[in-house]
């Protein structure tokens, strides 16, 4: 297995599309989770001259929160419960599929497999491997959040408060749960579909259109409340609730689950997701 | 299902160790056999031509030789081994079709790669690239690589773990009548020695050249096993003389000739086409008057149409 974990290593490490994904999710949590909403609150529109001072005041109180939102210390709160790291799903499925699919695209199974790693130890290689980078893009996003939040402080002349240790290891570790449990549903599409495209594709759709949608239908029942609490989507919502609410102008519904039991079903979701990979690869032919 | 042609193995051939020995060994997909009853025997150090038309079943027989294919039913052993076992697979090298590697690495790194899979010491990089001349464009990437170049790789990736048994599938394929002398010249480079090789090909001028030992597959099932000269049959002379009554009776007088048949006003003499001078002065000096003599040999295309109830390769 050790043997298959360095192959995987050094493809997963010299691809060019591992470091693309990278950039992008840096520059992700930059503009969506700092630049955009810096930009409104430091510079707010024009306010009509006729504007009620009560009105006045409770925008600026509004700005202030947001931009207070934004400092060192309310990384946590931001990057999680605000959702900025939910947009890093995407990211990491396309990882994970590209981790998988990408040997049926090209063909490389068959010429992996005959070099005598056998399916399981290949399999094992290529999992951690993927784990091994899930930890590198959650550290990357907190780098990023870091490092542009410490900017925010600068620019507004604020004091530098960093969370505690202990809430940056838990958020490390919320943060590899969430991203695990994305990014090994995108390696087990890349196995079931035997390639990158579809996997990739209905993966995307189900991230950004269906779980959205789920989440946003006003239906009002147990049945579809019990659905929804399965979802990979309201579990990443959730656990990241423990850092804190989100910001009510960002209009992010109400989670339905408990941040504990959240963590657990993520988790197994990996552990669903590792295990549905490995029968496929297992049971099916190599053509 | 055609009766199979198998000869039986020569004095020497005997008692040496089997490297790969199917028994009925079948592959369906839904009610379409792929592979029907298959029993193939490759020994050691031979370099063995596994032959049939595109679709015959060829390269499905070899993906279940190393274990990327399930068969339905029937057994194989590849070097005492259940095929894709890691102790058998770490005795064997393989080109399977097209050589698929990834295409953002160079051919080093794929190379790499492979050797990180087989447990293979990096060192040996250098000598499989040195020994497919891939030394000089190892650092560009895989995708730069000509089809000729990427060829020469997947054959340098099957000898990383200096194999008893390569298995190349179609290794020719696509490259140009230079690239596939080479590619032939190396065949027979590594086929010397107790290196056993199992090439599957559907060129029959290439099993010829190369092979010892050649199987012919026709629509999933083995129809012949033997040598190229056992599959094409005795040898022998078309003669034309006249009278062809007097030559057919000098003709079966002689020493040497099994055999004599009319055959469109010719006779057809089974014989060793290297005793047509002796024929043709034997005839001369009995007064007849020979207009046409030549090896009348079947060619091994002539065999594998037979053989194969005439399909094209």
């Amino acid at each position: 297995m050790l043997a298959s974990f360095g192959a995987e290593l050094l493809k997963i490490r010299k691809r060019p599309a591992t470091w693309i994904l990278a950039l992008v999710w840096f520059i992700l949590i930059v503009l969506f989770g700092y630049l955009f909403t810096y930009s409104f609150a430091a510079n707010p529109p024009d306010r009509p001259e006729d504007q009620p001072p009560q009105v006045q005041q409770q925008e600026e109180a509004f700005n202030e929160q947001i931009l207070n939102g934004l400092l060192p210390e309310n990384l946590l709160e931001n990057l999680f419960a605000n959702g900025v790291f939910s947009l890093g799903a995407a990211i990491v499925l396309i990882l994970g599929a590209m981790a998988a699919g990408s040997e049926y695209s090209w063909g490389t199974m068959k010429t992996s497999l005959t070099q005598r790693p056998g399916r399981l130890g290949m399999l094992s290689g290529k999992a951690l491997a993927l784990a091994l980078f899930i930890v590198l893009f959650v550290l990357l996003g907190l780098a990023a959040g870091a490092m542009s939040s410490y900017t925010v402080a600068l620019l507004e002349d604020a004091s530098i408060n960093w969370p505690p240790l202990e809430e940056l290891a838990k958020a490390a570790g919320v943060g590899v749960l969430t991203f695990g449990a994305w990014g090994f549903l995108g390696f087990a599409l890349g196995m079931l579909f035997r390639g990158t495209a579809l996997a990739i594709g209905l993966g995307l759709a189900w991230a950004l259109a269906v779980e959205n949608t789920i989440a946003l239908l006003p239906i009002e029942s147990d049945w579809w409340e019990s659905f929804r609490r399965l979802t990979l989507g309201e579990n990443t919502s959730s656990v990241g609730s423990i850092f804190g609410s989100p910001n009510p102008s960002f209009s992010i519904p109400e989670t339905l689950v408990e941040p504990e039991r959240a963590a657990i079903t993520l988790g197994l979701y990996v552990a669903v997701f590792a295990v549905v990979s490995l029968v496929l690869l297992l049971r099916r032919d190599v053509t | 299902m055609a009766a199979t042609v198998r000869q039986e193995p020569q004095e020497k051939e005997r008692g040496t160790p089997l490297v790969v020995e199917t028994r009925g060994l079948t592959k369906r997909y839904g009610r379409i056999a792929a592979v029907e009853s298959l029993d193939l025997t490759v020994r050691r150090g031979e370099v063995y031509g596994f032959l049939g038309p595109n679709g015959a079943g060829k390269t499905t027989t070899l993906r279940m030789l190393l274990g990327l294919i399930r068969p339905t039913s029937g057994d194989a052993r590849v070097l005492g081994e259940k095929p894709g076992s890691p102790a058998g697979l770490g005795k064997v090298g393989a080109l399977v079709e097209s050589p698929a590697f990834y295409p953002y690495l160079s051919g080093q790194d794929n190379l790499r790669v492979m050797a990180r899979y087989s447990g293979v010491r990096s060192p040996r990089i250098a000598e499989v690239l040195e020994r497919v001349e891939l030394s000089g464009r190892a650092k560009d990437k895989f995708r730069k690589y000509s089809l000729g170049m990427k060829q020469r790789l997947g054959v340098a990736a099957a000898l990383l773990k200096d194999p008893d048994l390569l298995v190349l599938d179609e290794p020719t394929n696509g490259l140009d009548p230079k690239g596939m002398a080479d590619m032939r010249d190396l065949i027979r480079r590594l086929g010397k020695g107790d290196r056993t090789v199992l090439l599957s090909s559907h060129l029959l001028g290439e099993v010829e050249q190369i092979c010892d030992r050649v199987g012919v597959i026709s629509k999933g099932s083995l129809v012949a096993e033997g040598s190229v000269a056992e599959l094409r049959g005795k040898q022998g002379l078309l003669v034309r003389a006249e009278p062809i009554e007097e030559a057919a009776r000098i003709a079966e007088k002689l020493v040497g000739v099994e055999e004599v048949a009319e055959l469109g006003g010719a006779l057809r003499l089974t014989t060793d086409p290297e005793r047509a001078a002796e024929i043709n002065a034997k005839l001369v000096s009995a007064g007849l008057r020979v207009s046409e003599l030549r090896p009348a040999g079947q060619s091994l295309e002539e065999a594998f149409l037979e053989l194969t109830g005439g399909e094209t390769v």
